[in-house]
């Protein structure tokens, strides 16, 4: 639901003029959760009938970016997305495979619309193979390609994901799969139709223990495996997140050798459990995780967290709060200092946070020049300045229920 | 639809590019790999000891060694390895000597790093007026926290992912989800912004810095956590295995009968999924009393939502996770099967589109890896392969007057 949108929005970010094209029937699942300022609830709780503009969702994944609204099942609203494929050098979609295909839209029809269009195609299993028609979000992407699996204490369920990680992967490798293939026609001056299947993406972000699967041919479905908090590789311990005051707040510590076990012994005022047998070296402090971590927490347990985390990297040790959004947004100088988060106006919703770019360019230039665009919001201006339609034939389409 | 799969004779966008890195973690190894597998030709620069990946299992087989780190093989497939120190002059001058003919130099160097050595990269860029310098580090160039230390645990810890992960006890700390998933953000967007500096280079013949933060690229990938943060300014409580939310929601892994699990948000509302999951119900003599005409009143099922639970829960129980897989997708409703990376090798659908790759590992045999991560029609990937031994291309990259001997290329496109 997010893919294709926030692949794009880094587009629009970067100076692209990036049209979005909705259907006023069918409203954009961004459009239609609950995500309200004022309002607290699951993204189950949805409206029968949500004012389309005031998503908070659709509002963080389309700014800088123009909307119209096209009736795709009417003939004439996909002449006219055909004629708007035409004036533009990039195509997305992120529907399941066929749809596309249900209205012509093959790569094969757009080539003759533009002859080196970008046709990139988003979906959760790619556009070939028996399982192509499948329904996916991000997780069950993260269920098929194995990334739930992985994690998770031992001999427990799975904890997996909280959130549609590969829904934002698989639209960042979009994103520089766009850049790539643009990269590309501007040296050869070909197109290119682009296929990536989030599971394949997924499988491409499992780590190391794909192949100690492939190579070593080990089992993932022992008791011994997930591992938590804890590391297979290297050896580090502690290595492991310890609560700390206050509800539901902790703190990650993870010490890879000797000289970061001094620095956290030093921090914590050297006290005498840390030079017994069982923690002397790197391999006996891993071989004796239970005792390590309970001591550990039995320390940390009364303890702020940020003042502890700065505490443990001045003694050269990298831990690290376990922040939430609210944290990172207002309460991390690091973050501040960068200026990663920005606000923009909106005419509904008033004021809105955005999510940056965490990178800093020393040249290219992000522009925000506006927050999402209200359903249909552009039409008039697609429609009649960048496809130079008459205001004849606006009115007529207009009336006639295409946009 | 005709797109590569890796391989083929299409042409490599980035060929004839040259790539410098020098990196000390997997999330700068993973960018400098995936440029390698566009077409560029990388250069990878480690110290006498080899990179601190080279010591991190899990290795192959029995023996652990520099050469056999399969997290090394993983992160780092189409390179030339050349040992530099870059602590003493002469490796500093080869570091110079390589930058003053690549495109891109991948950094992970945290600042103070960098000034020990005697690096700066703004500098670079002036020196070395079309070099995209992409440097990736824990927490970017600037800032209060510049030279905290950092890991893939401690990343997504304070870049706010980890929060939502973990179990419905909050009992339990918040649960690292597996595979080095803060590296893999910095590295995704590390691909961003170098392509974006790639295209900037082309209108303008400049290269720049571009200087990626993995706390940041964290701080951006907790998906709905910041939205539910910045309108209704609340934070989303972890639950085991689905989103974190505002408030509790059901749960939605399902154990199968071979004690396997699915994954299936049973959402009561939409009247269309229910009505799939009843037939689906039926057509295995399962439905019970589901299939009555009040359960099609949402309010009534709203109010036996633990009888509804329970029985699909049942219905799960008593076929295999495989079987709910495609059973439950052929009628209609997003579920998915929680494979092992094990399960993956025989999956019929990667089967067919031909995902997995055979990399020829001397000594070993053929090693199955992952796949390209996206497909081009019009142009493809270099086929994987195998991670460099340490220093493997010492003599082919220090020799003679610095520029890359011809076979270079044709070895890493075999």
């Amino acid at each position: 639901m997010g893919v294709g949108a926030c692949a794009t929005r880094l587009l629009g970010d970067f100076g692209a003029e990036v049209i979005r094209i909705e259907d006023r029937n069918r409203l954009d699942m961004p459009r239609r959760l609950p995500i309200y300022k004022g309002e607290a609830r699951t993204y189950g709780e949805e409206d029968a009938n949500p004012d389309p503009n005031k998503g908070g969702l659709f509002n963080n994944y389309n700014r800088n970016k123009l909307g119209v609204t096209i009736n795709m099942r009417s003939p004439k609203g996909r002449e006219l997305a055909e004629r708007l494929i035409a004036s533009s050098s990039v195509v997305t979609e992120n529907f399941a495979p066929g749809v596309m295909e249900r209205w012509g839209l093959t790569y094969e029809r757009l080539q003759k619309l533009r002859s080196d269009v970008i046709y990139a195609r988003m979906s959760g299993f790619g556009h070939s193979g028996p399982h192509a028609e499948y329904r996916s979000y991000g997780p069950v992407v993260q269920a098929v390609s194995g990334l739930s699996h992985i994690s998770g204490l031992p001999g427990e369920e799975p904890s997996g994901w909280g959130l549609s990680y590969m829904d934002n992967e698989a639209a960042f490798f979009n994103s520089s799969a766009l850049l790539t293939a643009i990269y590309h026609r501007n040296l050869t001056g070909q197109g290119a139709e682009i296929d990536v299947s989030a599971v394949e993406a997924g499988i491409n972000l499992l780590g190391p223990v794909l192949l100690d699967v492939s190579v070593n041919g080990r089992s993932t479905r022992g008791s011994d495996f997930p591992t938590g908090n804890r590391l297979e590789h290297p050896d580090a311990a502690p290595h492991g997140v310890y609560p700390c005051a206050g509800d539901d707040r902790w703190i990650a510590i993870a010490v890879f050798n000797d000289e970061e076990w001094r620095g956290l012994t030093a921090a914590m005022g050297d006290p005498d459990w840390t030079v017994e047998p069982q923690f002397a070296s790197q391999a006996a402090r891993f071989g004796n995780q239970d005792a390590l971590d309970a001591r550990m927490a039995a320390w940390t347990r009364d303890k702020d967290r940020h003042e502890l985390m700065h505490r443990l990297q001045a003694q050269g040790v990298a831990a690290g709060a376990v922040q939430t959004a609210q944290d990172t947004n207002d309460h991390d100088p690091q973050i501040a200092s960068r200026g990663l988060f920005f606000e923009m106006d909106h005419p509904v919703i008033g004021e809105a946070r955005f999510e940056g770019t965490p990178i800093k360019f020393s040249q290219t230039v992000q522009e925000n020049w506006r927050s999402a665009p209200l359903l249909g919001e552009d039409n008039e201006y697609v429609f009649k300045t960048l496809l130079g339609m008459d205001e004849d034939e606006y009115a007529a389409l207009d009336a006639e229920g295409v946009f | 639809m005709g797109a590569d799969a890796g391989g083929g004779p299409m042409p490599h966008p980035l060929a004839g590019l040259k790539v410098v890195e020098v990196a000390e973690d997997i999330g700068g190894e993973f960018a400098a790999m995936l440029l390698g597998q566009m077409g560029a030709a990388v250069t990878k620069l480690e110290p006498p000891q080899g990179s601190p990946t080279r010591r991190v299992g899990p290795f192959a087989g029995a023996n652990a060694g520099p050469d056999t780190s399969l997290t090394f093989w993983f992160y780092n497939a189409n390179k030339q390895s050349a040992v530099a120190d870059l602590a003493t002059a002469a490796g500093m001058a080869t570091l110079r000597r390589l930058l003053a003919e690549a495109d891109v130099f991948v950094s992970t160097l945290q600042p103070a790093r960098l000034a020990a050595l005697g690096l700066d990269l703004a500098t670079l860029t002036e020196e070395f007026p079309k070099l995209i310098v992409l440097s990736i580090t824990a927490f970017g160039l600037t800032g209060p926290w510049v030279d905290y230390k950092s890991s893939d645990l401690v990343a997504l810890a304070a870049g706010g992912p980890l929060i939502s992960c973990g179990y419905d006890d909050h009992s339990i700390p918040p649960i690292r989800p597996g595979g080095n998933q803060g590296y893999h953000t910095a590295t995704s967007f590390a691909q961003i912004g170098v392509m974006l500096a790639l295209l900037e280079r082309q209108k303008t013949g400049r290269g720049q810095l571009v200087d990626v933060s993995m706390h940041e690229g964290c701080a951006v990938n907790v998906e709905l956590a910041n939205p539910y943060w910045f309108y209704p300014k609340v934070n989303v409580q972890r639950q085991t295995c689905r989103h974190a939310q505002p408030s509790p929601t059901q749960p939605a892994l399902f154990r199968c009968a071979d004690d396997r699990f699915v994954y299936f948000a049973l959402i009561l509302a939409d009247p269309k999924p229910w009505a799939a999951l009843v037939a689906w119900m039926e057509s295995k003599g399962m439905a019970a009393q589901l299939s009555e005409p009040e359960f099609s009143d949402l309010a009534y099922r709203q109010g036996r939502f633990h009888e509804v639970q329970e029985l699909v829960e049942c219905f799960f129980l008593v076929q295999t996770a495989e079987e709910a897989y495609k059973d439950g997708q052929a009628a209609g409703l997003p579920i998915g099967v929680l494979n092992a990376p094990e399960d993956l090798f025989s999956d019929e659908h990667l089967q067919a589109r031909g995902f997995f790759t055979q990399v020829e590992h001397e000594g070993i045999g053929p090693v199955t890896y992952p796949g390209p991560i996206y497909r081009f029609s019009s142009f493809g990937q270099a086929p994987r392969v195998r991670a460099p031994n340490l220093g493997e291309h010492t003599a082919q990259v220090l020799g003679g007057s610095g520029e890359r001997p011809a076979g270079a290329l044709a070895e890493v496109s075999q």
